[in-house]
């Protein structure tokens, strides 16, 4: 009789949990849809927030971990939380998300050789600093591919004022675009033209092309122009073709090991 | 060389005696600090600060002249104090009679500072289990009252002390309510005739809320006047068929302002719980988003206004109480107005709770206005929703709880306003006691895009006269002085002060944390200062 007890338990039990975690899946697909889509992508392909569709998560090696990530947020990192979450809420995200990684990713068109092969060729390290190696007025690009989705970085190549990173320095604060270009003129005539790396009510400090930088008291500028929806990198759209780009997009994905 | 005796004869031994006595009840009378008469009369001693706001109006203005629009520009610093632990600092400190007492976040400590040299004379820090819970806010205290030689702190685990304020040491320690249910206190208490006046945070656990009066003495409790009604009481219609209303929230959190001469304690009431999802609790629910004016020896509700109806967006109304007199279409009143979280300035005969006036002070998307009775034009679309709909004021509100300044000079309200959206989320909510009890919440739609402003209006209308433009949202609170001065901070860091007429800059100090301490003024030796915390750094300044 026990026997059979056991049996049924090990029929009936598996079934059970498999049945409930099918629906966390569920549940926690609809929730991914209302809070998360908007920075993670669809799928969670990644977006402006990093690709969830991996196997290992950087931030969130264990489930414990990514709970959490959900409940809480990254304070200053640019992961927010959206808004609290009941518990089984939170364990029907975590169920989502890694469903997400158990599918196998989808497979970047591009060439990841011939993306890095590019990435030299264009001179992208003029600007952009990969393992330590490189130059320092854009984004360091180290652990790109973990940080932003493909989407985002293709859009970046192409379009790359649409979005401006935000949320991922520390020093300003949350929803501020970093890499700001900004124009001064001060009141004697003298012109400074670099990207923002700070400011506050009375002061503003840039860093220009040649990475000097200045502190302008904002009294003393005749204009202050800051040019949101321009970037100092360049548009290579119409400049690669599209294989070329899937392959520079491939590279880019690959950093930091995703 | 030997010194003449004195020539007059020595008293008496029990002559003498009687002597020392008095000299010690002299000095003892020295100490007796701060009696109610001046607590009441407390803008005649501009040396002092001896009430959260400066006096029981709340003005937070203070009549010294010696900083002013001349020399404020020769501003500089006189000592500053370092909080002993991280944390958010918002505190008001008080000043009596040459000693500062302040306090420090997280665990709720009160320090007493030597006003000369910053000098620390004692500190107190009550136990606070390492489980304690504050949901809501992060654990901040934003100041202590004193009331003859008692120094009275609300706590983050639910209790108010009475310190001895000579030396900190406890006299009394009352469990106001339990922690365990989310009960935690950060205001600075209201000290009366006798009594001490406290309210509680806590609307994110489902708490509901109260308005205590406690014994200063004995720490006894004497009243305690609930913001919402049980079944059948007035106002109970307004909570739906459930039972909505025993975890409704309606917090009381920040100090209240007090009319002697009506004899009415005014105090503020919070969001309804959960915040986002008014699923159990249709109806206006009544009392929270609301000012209560209650008789300060019963606690009985005199009358009461509710400024957010059903509030679906977090927008509780406990900011400042600005009481004044002023004359409305001819006729002198007793008004008091606020700049409310949901956006928008109302002012209100204090004697019956009648609404005069309001005007929209800060970016707003969710009223068409206000009726003639002051209540919210609704419109449609703009509740909490599962994918999210962006509304203005953001879930912080157009205020919070940082105090606005009402200058008697210029007759002018000053608010930082801030300028912001957020995405309102509803999700479900669930009661367990001690846990968050919220329904959703919000993405906030900030930095680049989001703004803030100090906005001078003039205080019988909300009309605005100027504004000084700040380059996000702030959390600063306003000082106003004698010396037609207007103080305000930044979120980056800034201490700055204004013409109070003008709103020009005149001076400005960059002080490494934000500002969200609450400025203070006082003089000793002749000399006057400003006080203000940034990061966990007290700042005292001179000229």
């Amino acid at each position: 009789m026990l026997r059979v007890l056991i049996l049924v338990l090990l029929i009936v039990l598996p079934r059970a949990s498999a049945a409930q975690s099918a629906a966390d899946v569920q549940a926690g697909k609809v929730l991914f849809g209302h809070l998360c889509v908007t920075c993670h992508g669809f799928d969670g392909a990644g977006g402006a927030g990093p690709p969830l569709n991996r196997a290992k998560l950087v931030n969130a090696p264990d489930d414990a971990a990514l709970r959490t990530i959900i409940a809480d947020g990254i304070p200053n990192r640019g992961m927010p939380r959206v808004r609290r979450t009941l518990d089984g809420e939170q364990r029907a995200l975590v169920a989502y998300v890694r469903s997400l990684g158990r599918t196998a990713r989808p497979t970047t068109r591009g060439n990841t050789q011939k993306g890095s092969e590019l990435y030299a060729k264009l001179n992208c390290a003029a600007c952009h600093i990969v393992k330590g190696q490189g130059g320092t007025l854009g984004p360091e690009l180290t652990d790109i591919g973990v940080q932003r989705g493909p989407q985002y970085l293709r859009q970046a190549l192409v379009e790359p004022a649409a979005a401006l990173p935000n949320s991922t320095l520390r020093v300003q604060g949350p929803g501020y675009s970093e890499f700001l270009p900004v124009r001064v003129v001060m009141k004697d005539g003298a012109e400074v033209r670099g990207i923002r790396v700070n400011e506050d009510l009375f002061t503003i400090q840039l860093r220009d092309q040649s990475g000097k930088f200045h502190s302008i008291r904002k009294s003393n500028a005749e204009v202050i122009r800051k040019e949101t929806g321009v970037s100092l990198m360049p548009s290579f759209a119409g400049r690669m073709s599209d294989a070329e780009l899937d392959d520079l997009v491939a590279y880019l994905s690959s950093l930091g090991g995703a | 060389m030997k010194r003449p005796m004195p020539k007059a004869q020595s008293p008496k031994p029990r002559a003498a005696l009687a002597t020392a006595v008095l000299i010690v009840i002299a000095s003892a009378s020295v100490f007796a600090q701060v009696s109610y008469q001046r607590l009441l009369n407390a803008e005649k001693e501009p040396q002092n600060w001896l009430t959260y706001g400066g006096s029981y109006k709340q003005h937070r203005y203070s009549p010294l002249t010696l900083i002013n629009r001349q020399n404020a520009g020769q501003l500089k610093l006189a000592w500053a104090y370092q909080m002993q632990r991280p944390g958010v600092v918002e505190t008001s400190p008080i000043v009596v009679d040459g000693v500062m007492y302040l306090t420090e976040p997280p665990n709720s400590t009160v320090t007493a500072l030597d006003t000369r040299s910053g000098r620390t004379l004692w500190t107190y820090t009550p136990n606070i289990p390492p489980d304690v819970i504050v949901i809501g806010s992060p654990p901040v205290n934003r100041g202590v009252a004193i009331l003859d030689d008692f120094v009275y702190v609300g706590t983050v685990h639910g209790h108010l002390i009475a310190l001895d304020a000579k030396s900190g040491t406890v006299r009394w320690d009352t469990t106001v309510e339990d922690n365990k249910h989310g009960f935690y206190l950060t205001l600075a208490p209201l000290a009366l005739d006798g009594k001490i006046i406290v309210g509680v945070s806590g609307a994110e656990t489902g708490i509901r809320g109260f308005v205590d009066a406690y014994d200063a003495k004995s720490g006894k409790l004497v009243w305690r006047t609930y913001t919402i009604p049980t079944p059948g009481e007035p106002g109970s219609e307004t909570w739906g068929k459930g039972d909505g209303w025993k975890t409704g929230g309606g917090s009381t959190w920040l100090t209240g302002s007090f009319d002697p001469e009506l004899n009415l304690l005014y105090w503020a009431t919070g969001n309804p719980a959960p915040d986002w999802n008014a699923d159990n609790r249709p109806g206006d629910n009544l009392y929270t988003d609301s000012v209560l004016a209650l008789d300060p020896a019963t606690g009985k509700m005199k009358w009461h206004f509710q400024f957010t109806p059903e509030d679906v967006h977090d927008w509780d109304a406990n900011e400042t109480l600005v009481l004044f007199d002023a004359p409305i279409n001819g006729r002198e009143r007793k008004l008091i107005a606020q700049a409310n979280r949901n956006g928008f300035y109302y002012v209100l005969d204090r004697a019956t709770g009648e609404y005069l006036a309001s005007a929209q002070y800060a970016k707003q998307t969710w009223a068409d206005g206000i009726d003639a009775k002051g209540r919210p034009i609704r419109k449609k679309g703009i509740a909490p929703s599962l994918e999210g709909t962006l509304v203005f004021p953001n879930i912080q509100g157009a205020s919070n709880w940082f105090s606005a300044s009402y200058s008697p000079q210029t007759k002018l309200f000053y608010q930082a306003a801030r300028d912001m959206g957020t995405i309102y989320y509803k999700g479900d909510a669930v009661y367990k006691p001690g846990t968050a009890f919220t329904g959703g919440g919000g993405r906030a739609v900030n930095g680049d895009v989001a703004s803030g402003a100090i906005r001078a209006l003039e205080a019988t209308t909300g009309k605005m006269k100027w504004e000084f433009p700040l380059l996000s949202p702030g959390w600063t609170s306003l000082l106003s002085t004698g010396g037609g001065l207007l103080f305000g901070g930044t979120e980056e860091g800034n201490f700055f002060a204004l013409d109070a007429e003008s709103g020009k800059p005149l001076w400005d100090i960059q002080l490494g944390g934000a500002v969200r301490g609450i400025p203070i003024a006082y003089s000793v030796d002749g000399k006057q200062y400003v006080a203000i915390a940034a990061g966990v750094t007290l700042y005292v300044f001179t000229v």
